[in-house]
């Protein structure tokens, strides 16, 4: 408060009694390029909520928790549910431990070489990349080269493949998210770790890493709800795309992801949105609003648990 | 413990959080057999618990019958799996003839450089009609100038080159050019009226029937290459299509016959001329192919897989016997009883 006065006092003294236009005006244009983005965003979630209720008031749970149907009054998005889950467990589980390592060692440990230089670059523009050439990339190599070439599997369309082939497509994105947290940690916070004996990797793992930990969490979780989102690249890598599929009765959990087809909630709703009956346009909008809520819930979450990770640090 | 190992021991139990939900809804997954499917009598007594997966790829028309009969079978054999995908016939071909899938959904019959990829590949095949399609002619009821139109006609009114035509008796000029060439255009000349056109877009498979049927020999022989006008009301939905054709009183459309049964008090359907005479879509005209817009639906069966699928033999038997009201169920035209004995001939066939 008192600063914010002293300010004030301050910009009047050197600017006299001139009246400043232009800057109430940036500000005003600027606070109407703010309104117009939410505007956006308000008639969007409007419009989708509005024509999902018919569906949460007639059916209920049962529109989650119902496994697809050709009949538009039965149908669900379960199996859409499981896959996309289990597709960002894959891609946590691989892409995350490589691609914070990647960026540790471009940060931390390379020379500033041109080999090194060349490497970043070429990282930055796999980020670039379209993700519906990493579906074609996940098709030959993970479905067609090692599943079915490879490993002999009768058909390679399965969850691990559509996991492989989001996890390459996020890697890029995770390894310059964590280099730019890694970055953004001061020289000072190294030199002082350096200057009482430690060596880099207690540097690394000691001070450095807790310091730039909430930003990295923060840059995954952002990188896993894109790729949660994401269709184009599971269409080609094999997902299905049906009102109707089944994994035969009790099937375990491990061949679901291994042996099985499977479908992801984006394509769920690709498929209803073009599906013909009326009822369509309901159950299209329920599913997007369960993948609005679900994408909500992991990024609450994920602000919570960072601003509760950053309060420890200051302590 | 110092901060940083805290922090991973946080990550981890994020993760495993993230791994057990993932468990959690794959035990939905499992044990949450539809319970909604129709009840199923069986005819024969089943095969006791039959096991296996069966992979139908193929035409987007013919999805919603081998969906509808796959849940059902699905109900009755829970332990066999089943995926039905509709990317297109041409699509669902070129995966059943690389082995990739034990049914190929078709809404025409096989090319031969496909059926030379299915040989190439050991893909032995046995093609089995099971439904027909008849794409209706639309006007409104009011609309007492048009009766019958033939393919020339609906070349003059909707094809390439009837761009801009604003009223049906712009067409004029043009159908008289195409009786000039011998190729119909017989219902000119048309009224002074407006002409409004509501009909599927170039996404929907009745625009591609309506173009392969209708439409397409003639824009060939004109060297065209657009296969219709663009400047019509397209709708994905059949509804809309519906609506504006039965309330404008010098409507044009066209939707999938199952529309325009269910709607029939609101719309007249053109007769259409084939070259056979006028004839007005019916169950009866569409199933014994007097119709000229209508078109058989297949099923393609890889035979060669039935040995090392024991699911795939009864699922076709139920395609053919319990599984075969989906047909109508869907919308489609049913094969009347001595087609519909003769397909089961071909698959009886097989075994």
């Amino acid at each position: 408060m008192g600063s914010a006065v002293t300010q004030e006092m301050l910009r009047r003294a050197l600017e006299g009694r001139r009246v400043n236009i232009v800057n109430p005006l940036v500000a005003l244009t600027l606070l109407i390029c703010l309104l117009a983005s939410l505007a956006i965003l308000v008639v969007l979630l409007w419009d989708v909520v509005a024509k999902s209720m018919p569906v949460w008031q007639e059916r209920g749970w049962s529109v989650i928790t119902n496994d697809l149907s050709p009949r538009p009054a039965e149908t669900g998005m379960i199996q859409g549910i499981f896959g996309s889950v289990m597709l960002t467990v894959i891609v946590v589980v691989l892409s995350f431990p490589l691609g914070v390592a990647a960026a540790i060692y471009l940060e931390e440990y390379a020379r500033d070489t041109r080999i090194t230089r060349l490497l970043v670059a070429n990282i930055r523009n796999l980020a670039g990349v379209p993700s519906i050439v990493y579906g074609l990339l996940g098709l030959s190599v993970f479905v067609k080269l090692i599943l079915e070439g490879m490993l002999g599997q009768v058909s390679g369309r399965t969850l691990i493949a559509g996991g492989l082939t989001l996890s390459m497509l996020v890697l890029s994105i995770m390894v310059i998210t964590t280099q730019e947290a890694l970055r953004a940690v001061p020289l000072a916070i190294r030199e002082a770790s350096f200057g009482v004996g430690a060596t880099p990797w207690q540097t690394i793992r000691h001070h450095v890493l807790p310091v730039a930990s909430p930003a990295i969490f923060t840059g995954s979780v952002l990188t896993l709800a894109r790729a949660f989102g994401e269709s184009a690249p599971l269409l080609l890598a094999g997902a299905v795309l049906s009102t109707f599929f089944a994994a035969p009765e009790g099937t375990p959990i491990t061949d679901l992801v291994l042996g099985e087809k499977y479908t992801a909630l984006p394509i769920i709703i690709y498929n209803w949105s073009r599906q013909p009956q009326q009822e369509y346009i309901a159950l299209t909008a329920a599913a997007i609003v369960a993948l609005l809520v679900i994408l909500l819930v992991v990024n609450t979450g994920t602000i919570l648990a960072r601003d509760a990770l950053e309060r420890r640090n200051r302590m | 413990m110092n901060p940083a190992n805290k922090r991973l021991l946080r990550w981890g139990a994020a993760l495993s959080a993230l791994l057990l939900l993932g468990a959690a809804c794959g035990g939905d997954d499992d044990s949450d057999a539809p319970a909604t499917a129709a009840p199923v009598t069986d005819e024969a007594p089943a095969p006791e618990g039959l096991t296996g997966s069966i992979e139908v790829s193929g035409s987007s028309t013919v999805e919603p019958i081998t969906a509808l009969v796959a849940e059902k079978f699905n109900s009755a054999h829970p332990g066999v799996g089943i995926s039905v995908e509709g990317p297109g016939t041409g699509d669902g071909f070129q995966r059943f003839c690389a082995g990739e899938t034990d049914i190929s959904d078709a809404s025409r019959a096989i090319k031969d450089s496909e059926a030379e990829a299915c040989a190439e590949a050991g893909v032995e095949w046995v093609e089995l009609k099971v439904a027909f399609d008849g794409i209706s002619v639309l006007t409104s009821p009011d609309n007492d100038d048009v009766s019958c139109l033939d393919t020339g006609d609906l070349y003059a009114l909707v094809g390439a080159e009837s761009e801009g035509f604003q009223s049906w008796s712009d067409a004029n000029g043009l159908a008289s050019e195409l009786a000039a060439a011998g190729l119909g255009g017989s219902g000119a000349p048309y009224p002074d009226a407006p002409l409004v056109i509501t009909a599927p877009g170039e996404e929907s498979g009745t625009f591609d029937a309506f173009v392969e049927l209708a439409l397409e020999d003639i824009t060939e022989e004109r060297g065209q290459d657009e296969p219709t006008r663009v400047d019509y009301q397209a709708s994905a939905n059949d509804n809309v299509i519906v609506d504006n054709v039965g309330s404008n009183p010098t409507s044009f459309g066209w939707v999938g016959f199952a529309f325009f049964a269910e709607n029939s008090s609101v719309l007249k359907a053109v007769e259409v001329d084939g070259g056979d005479g006028c004839m007005a879509p019916s169950i009866e005209s569409i199933a014994d192919g007097s119709y000229p817009l209508s078109r058989p639906l297949f099923i393609y069966v890889a035979v060669n897989r039935l040995v090392g699928n024991p699911a795939l033999g009864p699922f076709v038997d139920f395609y053919m016997g319990d599984g075969y009201s989906s047909v109508a169920e869907a919308g489609y035209v049913a094969l009347p009883p001595d087609e519909l004995s003769a397909t089961k001939a071909a698959w009886a066939g097989v075994g």
